[in-house]
């Protein structure tokens, strides 16, 4: 038996006694992202009998892409409103009184499923003492117009992955792309999704503030997001991955493709936009060469992500 | 004649009777192991009584060899690389943890524990696993019992001037009625080689310890345990090249086995082993300052397994049958730093968590149809199972591929061999199935500085279909012999790493993607011709002659073919003097591949010579050698040296050893 305690003991030494770790693979394509599982209530407003809450994930409002969940709930029923046209405006001011808006959706959208009406917000800045955010909602309930507004924050985001870029196109127009998914990448075959937003210009002069004619953007249609993902690392030599699949428009309004992350780590998404004529609005085609020591040369349009 | 060896060797471990019933076996030196039953012969070459098992297993005709340093060199059976061939010790599968090859099974074991090497040419070799190259078994030392109480050592050590490599090695064994056992413990350390012009080649140096201990108990008449355990560790290796070095690899080889004996029946032994095997690999490339990534790559394999075998015999018939089974898991990580430490290090795995399952059962069997002619009829049916943990890793170059993929490896080979007066003739036939490698299969951006690209695994791949034909012929008297061997290989879907459109490097040393893809099919020729005179009674002549040629469905080259190459050698014996003197060489390549990085590398020829002295001591049996390789301190590099690095210039070596 001596012996059998002897290859015990080895096997025991043998298994436990790795000198180096094996990575926690998990940890380690967490340890950059930080986690937005959960909606939850990031601002609420009451108006009268009604409360007006905002969720959005993580409890928060972040530059770039957010998605909205609207409840009102009319506290004397206590029954959540689902027929009122629920109309949704951020605002930013300046100290000096000028205001702008960023990409949203001005008339939310009733999720019977879900019971709540869905929107978004693309923060074009964080808040900050020359930026002020505020929200601005109405509704109308046993017809009565409620109007409420109310100042906001908005954050860092510090997921790079929901990363945004606003650019005046070629042909004039003010762009938007922001990052919608994936919060969490992994080596791997991802899809990608974004939105693409554009300033209308307003055609009239402001009526009353905030006259949402002012602050009007779209989501673009039928326009084609070429892409071109590569790692900006000096040493990685301008490494790109295969398989991508440049980002076109589906049924939700947002762009769908594929993008390939081949190792963890900082990446550059490099983007041509082109309208539905195939007409280039914005983005450089970057060299493909492999470069080792040198930064790859970025497209004039890129988001940049980091997992 | 083959299972009397069995019976007279009741509890001779060692003495697996397989090997001496086909002239294709390359054995080397087992005659007297398989005679009496024990290990009597040492590891050693005709030049060097103190040698690494590397260059014991270049003495062999079919095996050549992939050079990265001087340390752990690949083994190539018939020309084909190690996916192609199994490896076993004592038929345990053990597999490298290492993605750039830097640790073959043969670096894991040291030449005091092994008593032979047993080497199959293709399907031969199936009893161990599916295989189209054939099969390597480093078979370790195992102490016979014995009815009287014995101890045996040896102790060798010895000094190499080129390198200053320092070598201990110590062996000791016990046998008794009951109880048997056998340990070992050896240093190497080694620096920096120089070449032919003197020049030091920088990375080449190495730190090797090793220990074994078997323990084997009887447990009645006719039935024994034993336990085995192997520890080897290696620090502070050179690759001199590759770009990276090893910082540490350890390997824990463990078995467990039980052995039954008949002493009547048809089944005559049964033996079976539990194993279990541990590797760690640690790269590092700290020493390579001029590297413009920093790169971690730890690589882990562990492998569980059964190996049970049962010898049949009745009348003329003879039978192997063994079962393998084994579950190995490969694990290989990447992290590159960047230049700016502060930042984000970017990580991947080369080998993403792959498992490989393997169950067969071989079969070997031969009938003596006479006294000159045996007819010997094998196979095995496998089923290989794989599943990448990690799958997302492979999908990004083939996307949708089975996480999971299961393959089944059939093998049949068939032989003839007639002996008549002086002559012997041997035919043979073989068809067999293998699964790609974890690196073939799900290997991930694994850089092959040799070719310089990144290689991509691919899941989809189809079995590697091998037919095969060999023949032999030989003529032997009293002092003259000549032997000469041919096979031949057809090989359908033969995998190969091929340029990828897509994709593009990562490491930066890289310039471009290959994939490893099937080619439609290749065909690999080897053969050699061995010959010896007796000139006097006291000086012996040897030489070889090997040629081989392999050739893609395009008729274009494939990589590490070795060109024709000689040896010849002189070995002159008077009472306790021995010198012996031999010239090998390679001819220029002509047939080399730069599609795979390859070229042309031209002849060489080395000059060696040894002398050593026996002497006694009182009982203690003592031989001293002193000799030099590469004599004439030619400069050289081989076609199968990695990135043409040169070989070891002059080297004066020294060894003594003491045994009892």
């Amino acid at each position: 038996m001596k012996f059998f305690n002897f290859l015990v003991i080895a096997l025991f030494l043998a298994i436990t006694s790795c000198t180096i770790d094996k990575t926690d693979y998990e940890a380690e394509l967490g340890s950059e992202v930080p986690e937005y599982y959960e909606f939850k209530e990031a601002a609420s407003f009451t108006s009268g009998n009604y409360k007006i809450s905002i969720e959005a994930l993580n409890g928060a409002f972040y530059k770039g892409y957010n998605e909205i969940h609207l409840k009102i709930l009319n506290m004397q029923t206590s029954q959540n409103i689902s027929t009122s046209e629920v109309t949704f405006l951020p605002v930013m001011s300046n100290p000096d009184g000028n205001t702008s808006s960023c990409p949203h959706l001005y008339n939310l959208k009733y999720d019977a499923v879900n019971k709540y009406y869905a929107g978004y917000s693309v923060f074009t800045s964080e808040s900050a003492t020359m930026a002020s955010w505020k929200l601005y909602v109405s509704f109308t309930s046993d017809n009565q117009v409620y109007k409420v507004d109310k100042d906001v924050a908005v954050e860092k985001q510090s997921n790079k992955n929901l990363n945004m870029t606003s650019f005046k196109g070629n042909d004039g127009e003010q762009y938007f792309i922001a990052l919608v998914s994936p919060q969490k990448p992994t080596v791997a075959e991802n899809p990608l999704t974004a939105g693409i937003y554009k300033y209308n210009k307003p055609s009239n002069s402001a009526g009353n503030f905030p006259d949402p004619s002012q602050f009007s953007y779209s989501e673009v249609n039928g326009f084609t997001l070429k892409l071109d993902p590569r790692m900006p690392e000096p040493s990685m030599g301008n490494h790109s991955s295969p398989n991508n699949k440049d980002l076109t428009q589906q049924n939700d309004g947002l762009y769908h493709g594929v993008v390939n992350y081949t190792m963890t780590g900082n990446w550059t998404l490099n983007l041509i936009m082109m309208n539905q004529n195939g007409l280039i609005l914005k983005g450089t085609v970057v060299p493909t060469d492999f470069t080792p020591g040198v930064e790859g040369v970025k497209s004039e349009l890129y988001i940049d992500t980091l997992f | 004649m083959k299972y009397t060896v069995i019976m007279l060797a009741f509890f001779g471990i060692a003495a697996t009777a397989q090997n001496n019933h086909t002239h294709h076996d390359s054995i080397k030196n087992l005659e007297e192991v398989t005679v009496k039953g024990a290990a009597k012969k040492k590891i050693e070459t005709e030049m060097k009584m103190a040698v690494s098992v590397d260059e014991f297993l270049s003495s062999s005709d079919n095996i050549s060899f992939i050079k990265r340093g001087a340390y752990a060199w690949e083994p190539l059976l018939n020309n084909m690389s190690t996916e192609r061939s199994t490896v076993t010790i004592d038929g345990m599968h053990v597999f490298g943890a290492c993605t750039d090859k830097m640790d073959p099974i043969t670096s894991y074991v040291e030449s005091n524990n092994l008593a032979a090497i047993d080497i199959k040419s293709g399907q031969e070799g199936n009893l161990h696993g599916a295989t189209v190259a054939g099969s390597i078994d480093l078979k370790r030392k195992s102490t016979a019992f014995s009815s009287k109480r014995k101890w045996g050592g040896a102790y060798q050590s010895g000094f190499e001037f080129n390198n200053k490599q320092f070598f201990n090695l110590g062996n000791v064994s016990y046998s008794s009625n009951k109880f048997a056992a056998d340990g070992s413990i050896s240093y190497r350390t080694a620096e920096n080689y120089s070449d032919g012009n003197n020049d030091e080649v920088k990375h080449s140096q190495y730190k090797k310890f090793n220990t074994s201990l078997g323990l084997a108990y009887k447990t009645s008449d006719l039935s024994s345990v034993r336990v085995d355990a192997i520890f080897d560790m290696a620090k502070d290796v050179g690759y001199p090249a590759l770009p990276m070095d090893l910082s540490l690899s350890r390997a824990l080889i463990t078995s467990a086995s039980y052995k039954q004996l008949f002493e009547e029946g048809l089944v005559r032994v049964i033996d079976t082993k539990l194993y279990f095997n541990a590797i760690e690999h640690y790269m590092d490339d700290t020493t390579r300052p001029e590297n413009l990534v920093h790169m971690d790559m730890p690589g882990w394999s562990t492998t569980y397994g059964l190996v049970s075998k049962a010898n049949l015999k009745k009348n003329s018939y003879s039978s192997e049958i063994q079962l393998n089974a084994y579950d190995n898991l490969s694990i290989a990580e990447m992290r590159m730093y960047p230049q700016d430490r502060s930042k984000r290090t970017m990580f991947a795995y080369s080998w993403p968590w792959v498992t490989t399952r393997y169950a067969g059962l071989s079969m070997n069997n031969s009938w003596d149809i006479s006294e000159k002619s045996q007819v010997n009829l094998g196979g095995s049916l496998g089923v290989n199972y794989n599943y990448s943990k990690y799958v997302e890793f492979n999908w990004i170059f083939h996307p949708g591929a089975p996480q999971e993929k299961t393959r089944f490896l059939p093998s049949l080979n068939a032989g003839y061999q007639l002996n008549v007066d002086h002559f012997n003739f041997s035919v043979g036939t073989g068809y067999g199935h293998r699964a790609p490698s974890v690196s073939e299969g799900y290997g991930y951006y694994i850089y092959n500085s040799f070719d310089r690209y990144d290689y991509i695994g691919n899941p989809n791949l189809k079995n590697e279909i091998s037919y095969e034909g060999n023949a032999s012929a030989g003529f032997k008297n009293e002092r003259f012999s000549l032997q000469g061997k041919v096979n031949y290989f057809y090989i359908q879907n033969y995998i190969i790493g091929r340029i990828l459109s897509m994709g593009s490097p990562m490491n930066y040393q890289s310039v471009g993607v290959k994939g490893y893809t099937s080619l439609d099919n290749a065909a690999l020729f080897n053969m050699s011709l061995n010959t010896s005179y007796d000139i006097l009674e006291h000086l012996h002549w040897k030489g070889t002659l090997t040629y081989a040629r392999g050739t893609d469905n395009n008729g274009e080259n494939l990589p590490f073919i070795r060109p024709l190459s000689y040896q010849t050698s002189l070995h002159f014996m008077h009472k306790n003097f021995g010198i012996q003197t031999s010239v090998n060489g390679d001819f220029a390549q002509i047939n080399y591949s730069p599609e795979y990085g390859e070229d042309q590398t031209p002849a060489y020829t080395i000059w060696n010579l040894s002398a050593n002295y026996t002497f006694q001591i009182n009982k203690v049996k003592s031989v001293v050698q002193i000799g030099a390789e590469n004599l004439l301190n030619e400069y050289y590099s081989t076609y199968a040296d990695w990135g043409n690095i040169p070989r070891m210039g002059r080297n004066i070596f020294t060894s003594l050893k003491f045994s009892f």
